[in-house]
């Protein structure tokens, strides 16, 4: 759809005023500093907290456990937490968020339910956490609650299960707008075929209708999974320092330790694993399915 | 079914505002720890109101917000304007890199651009950390999602229109300008109201290239939180989410009205 | 259109009249009357910025802060540091008449010689925190985090490596300046086993929410900041020194080398050794002051409180964290693993 009939420097102009001020931002600001940090990674931290040379491997292999004493797996260890963190994260939001996602393209008042859902969302993200702080505090709601009734209160905060529902809570509208989007477009012809080739009705909807909002499962699957991997301000709120996930051990390495040689090799395996699933997903669902993410 | 499905939705939706509901009314609450209510009272409004260092944060938040857009907007829609109307080399490579922002975990940019300021602060004195280098954070990470909405209402758009305009006449930039930029606005407001949202949420960005004197709201919160919430930072809340509300309220009906 | 630049020129000119200091100091350790009367008394504007715990602090200022901060609030332990890394700046004493209003012991502190490079801010002291209402007896042994067998009640470890490696230590009976691999490595162990036992780590301001709160029952705490609450609304805390020993401090104030605003923060950290302001300070932040002719402004409650101003037989028990210089490395990296099992 190139336009170009015309003259090479016409075209260079144009290309000028459109792609390269946004391309030349992008190229300063996001690839240099992921090349720095790159090459950040293969330096040590000196005596005062400096980057210092000569290259070495040395964070990635403290990274992956192989030091001088032994194979020691706590970083692996923290990947993996943050991995199996993230999946359950998902699997969860995707069963309370399906439903939901569903319940509300059927609805008579989807316009409305629509911007309830997306209501929270809009708003800011550290108050709605450190709202479940308020509800899961040892005199905090629950507890309130709890007490009221003659029951003895229960340890909530800081916990696992508090940082578990303060993500699911933080996610579910990325994966219910992505879902909602697939089910209007279903078209429920196919669902009537189901039924009157005598599918019954659970096996009418797996068959004939949940395979058409997939690349909406997906979407919405991807865009909670990422940024669950990557959470740190969740796990430092509502698990005050017990809750240790890859995120934090990158923060605590730029913010704390000083050690931003080995932070930046943690950052980029942990990029790694992210354009993994992305490389994987774009094979599986061609560029059109990228598109679908926004 | 339709039943269940309803009382569902009425769940979740519980669970939804549950947290906002009980930070609005412990706004109101006169104790300082806790959850018990002891009484009503307006004095944590007072005390935020009169607190001119959260008024600076907010001014902050809002000042990056709008530069950030702005500039965010532009590049951004340029970028996809040129993606779409014109062949060119690395095309792809391009269309790759305006994923990364949105796909890469905030904290892996927010560190990266750390260290980049710091190394051209080293060779150069430059990007010293301060409102200037969260607007550059920010922007970043906002021409991508600007970028890819103008992009997806540039593809609903029919290519027929434009060639329709070349015949009858018009050239490039006019083209751009009568036809495809009136269709493509809708697009373009979007992004630019989804950017200013972000910006204004950010914490993880901001977090690592605010300096001195350049807090913004959410730092300010964060750091709050961490230290044990007073009222007052409910009541801070209350308001946002109340001003947020009425946002989305007002945008809604200008939307409904075109 | 042009009214609001107009109107938006005359606001930016208005903040520029005024000089302005950039202040980077522990959260709420000043109170605003004493920032407002430094402001109305030179006509600036004070930014104050703040940080939870000095690690973060020396992380940010050697991220390019130094340039950024005028006055800087280190614990003594890092005074030398920071003088040797080139991020703090020697001191012009013609500058600061008003040093001659210290306390003999701290005209040449030991963490800071001659005071060539700060001048004390506040001293005080670190132990444990709890609430009598909820545990009945006095505790006296770090072994409230380390041991289970004196295990009270659900507890926070104190965000702040040397303070908390150097419990672990004290327990053990070590110094908590050691720098014996070995020894570390014991209070590495303890540490770790502590960790599961609390609820976490917090800093100081943090742990004491959380103590008010009633989410935990014993705290790693600073001496004025329980004071500071029981005195004004917690009576029933209380606070102590373990017999294991703890840490006296002394925090200090210093001049940024690359300073922007480098005489305004000279007259900003003679004003703090003013009789009056220091013992404001003092009353506010319940620690101690270290300036001798503030001592008879103080509320009678500090100046006679054995926890702000700890007797002979506590203070033997009591050592200052000092710098490990090269040993550093080796605190970090245990630090490190600590927070991240």
């Amino acid at each position: 759809m190139d336009r170009s009939a015309a003259r090479p420097w016409q075209r260079f102009f144009r290309l000028l005023v459109t792609v390269w001020p946004g391309a030349l931002w992008l190229i300063f600001f996001l690839v240099l500093p992921t090349l720095l940090m790159l090459w950040a990674s293969f330096l040590h931290r000196g005596p005062y907290g400096e980057l210092q040379g000569p290259p070495t491997l040395e964070n990635y292999l403290r990274f992956f456990g192989v030091t001088p004493e032994g194979f020691d797996p706590l970083y692996l260890q923290i990947l993996w937490r943050s991995v199996v963190f993230a999946v359950v994260v998902t699997v969860v939001t995707l069963l309370l968020g399906y439903p939901l996602a569903f319940a509300i393209a059927q609805s008579r008042h989807k316009d409305l339910l629509l911007l309830l859902v997306v209501l929270p969302f809009w708003t800011n993200f550290l108050i709605r956490i450190y709202a479940w702080i308020v509800i899961f505090q040892h005199r905090g709601v629950v507890n309130a609650i709890l007490t009221a009734l003659g029951a003895p209160p229960l340890h909530l905060y800081p916990s696992w299960f508090a940082v578990y529902v303060g993500t699911v809570y933080t996610y579910l509208p990325f994966l219910v707008l992505p879902v909602y989007t697939a089910v209007e477009r279903v078209d429920w012809n196919l669902l009537e075929a189901a039924y009157d080739l005598g599918a019954g009705r659970v096996k009418g909807f797996w068959h004939a209708v949940f395979p058409q909002t997939l690349p909406g499962v997906v979407a919405g699957v991807l865009l909670v999974f990422i940024p669950a991997l990557g959470t740190f301000v969740i796990s430092d709120l509502l698990g005050a320092g017990r809750v240790v996930l890859i995120g934090n051990v990158i923060q605590q390495q730029f913010g704390v330790v000083r050690d931003w040689a080995f932070g930046s090799a943690a950052a980029f395996v942990l990029t790694g694993l992210v354009l993994l699933g992305l490389w994987v997903y774009a094979r599986l669902a061609g560029e059109k399915g990228l598109d679908r993410l926004v | 079914m339709r039943r269940l499905l309803n009382f569902y939705t009425l769940v979740l939706l519980g669970f939804l505002y549950l947290p906002i509901a009980v930070i609005v009314a412990l706004s109101f609450n006169k104790s300082r720890f806790g959850a018990r209510w002891t009484g009503f009272t307006l004095h944590w409004y007072e005390k935020l109101l009169s607190n001119h260092r959260v008024l600076e944060y907010a001014w902050n938040s809002l000042f990056v917000a709008v530069v950030s857009t702005l500039i965010a907007t532009v590049l951004g829609t340029l970028l996809a304007v040129g993606i779409w109307r014109y062949r060119f080399r690395l095309k792809s490579a391009l269309r790759f890199l305006l994923y990364v922002p949105v796909v890469v975990p905030d904290i892996v940019m927010g560190v990266s651009l750390l260290l980049f300021f710091a190394w051209w602060r080293q060779k150069t004195g430059l990007f010293h950390l301060s409102l200037t280098t969260i607007i550059i954070g920010h922007v970043t990470f906002q021409i991508a999602y600007v970028a890819l909405l103008v992009k997806s209402r540039l593809a609903s758009l029919d290519p027929g229109l434009e060639e329709a305009a070349a015949d009858l006449g018009a050239r490039g930039f006019a083209t751009f300008r009568y036809v495809t930029f009136p269709l493509v606005w809708p697009g373009i407001l979007a992004g630019a109201l989804l950017a200013f949202s972000l910006s204004l949420d950010d914490f993880v960005i901001t977090f690592f290239t605010a300096g001195p004197g350049s807090t913004t709201l959410p730092l300010y919160i964060f750091a709050s939180v961490k230290r044990g919430v007073t009222p007052e930072i409910h009541a801070l809340s209350a308001i946002l989410i109340a001003a947020t509300t009425a946002a989305m309220i007002v945008g809604r009906a200008l939307m409904q009205r075109r | 259109m042009k009214k609001a630049l107009l109107a938006l020129s005359l606001l930016a000119s208005l903040a520029m009249a005024k000089q302005e200091l950039r202040l980077f100091n522990w959260a709420d350790y000043i109170p605003e009357e004493v920032v407002q009367e430094f402001e109305k008394r030179y006509d600036a504007r004070v930014v104050i910025d703040t940080f939870e715990a000095p690690e973060a602090m020396l992380a940010k200022l050697a991220a390019g802060g130094d340039a950024e901060y005028d006055v800087v609030v280190p614990p003594d332990y890092y005074v030398l540091q920071m003088a040797r890394q080139g991020l703090i700046r020697e001191l012009d004493h013609s500058k600061l008449p008003n040093l001659k209003n210290l306390a003999p012991e701290f005209q040449d502190p030991a963490y800071d010689p001659g005071n060539k490079h700060s001048i004390p801010y506040q001293w005080g002291t670190t132990g444990i925190a709890w609430d009598s209402a909820v545990v009945k007896k006095d505790l006296d042994t770090w072994g409230v985090f380390f041991n289970p067998k004196n295990y009270v009640g659900p507890c926070f470890l104190l965000d702040e490596m040397r303070e908390t490696i150097g419990a672990a230590l004290k327990y053990l009976g070590y110094s908590l300046n050691d720098t014996d691999p070995g020894h570390l490595e014991e209070a590495k162990k303890l540490l770790i086993g502590a960790k599961k036992r609390c609820l976490g780590f917090a800093g100081g301001v943090e742990a004491r929410s959380r103590l008010l709160a009633g989410d935990a029952e014993v705290i790693h705490a600073y001496s004025g900041d329980i004071i500071q609450v029981q005195l004004e609304e917690a009576p029933t805390l209380r606070y102590a020194v373990p017999k294991e020993g703890g840490t006296i401090w002394t925090d200090a104030v210093a001049i940024t080398r690359r300073a922007p605003h480098a005489e305004l923060a000279y007259k900003f950290l003679n004003f703090l050794l003013e009789p009056k302001i220091a013992a404001a300070i003092s009353n506010y932040n319940a620690y101690a002051t270290p300036v001798a002719a503030a001592i008879p402004y103080l509320d009678p409650e500090l100046k006679n409180n054995p926890a702000i101003f700890p007797p002979p037989e506590v203070r033997k028990k009591l050592e200052y964290i000092r710098d490990v210089g090269e040993a550093i490395k080796l605190y970090d990296r245990i630090w490190t693993e600590v927070k991240s099992r």
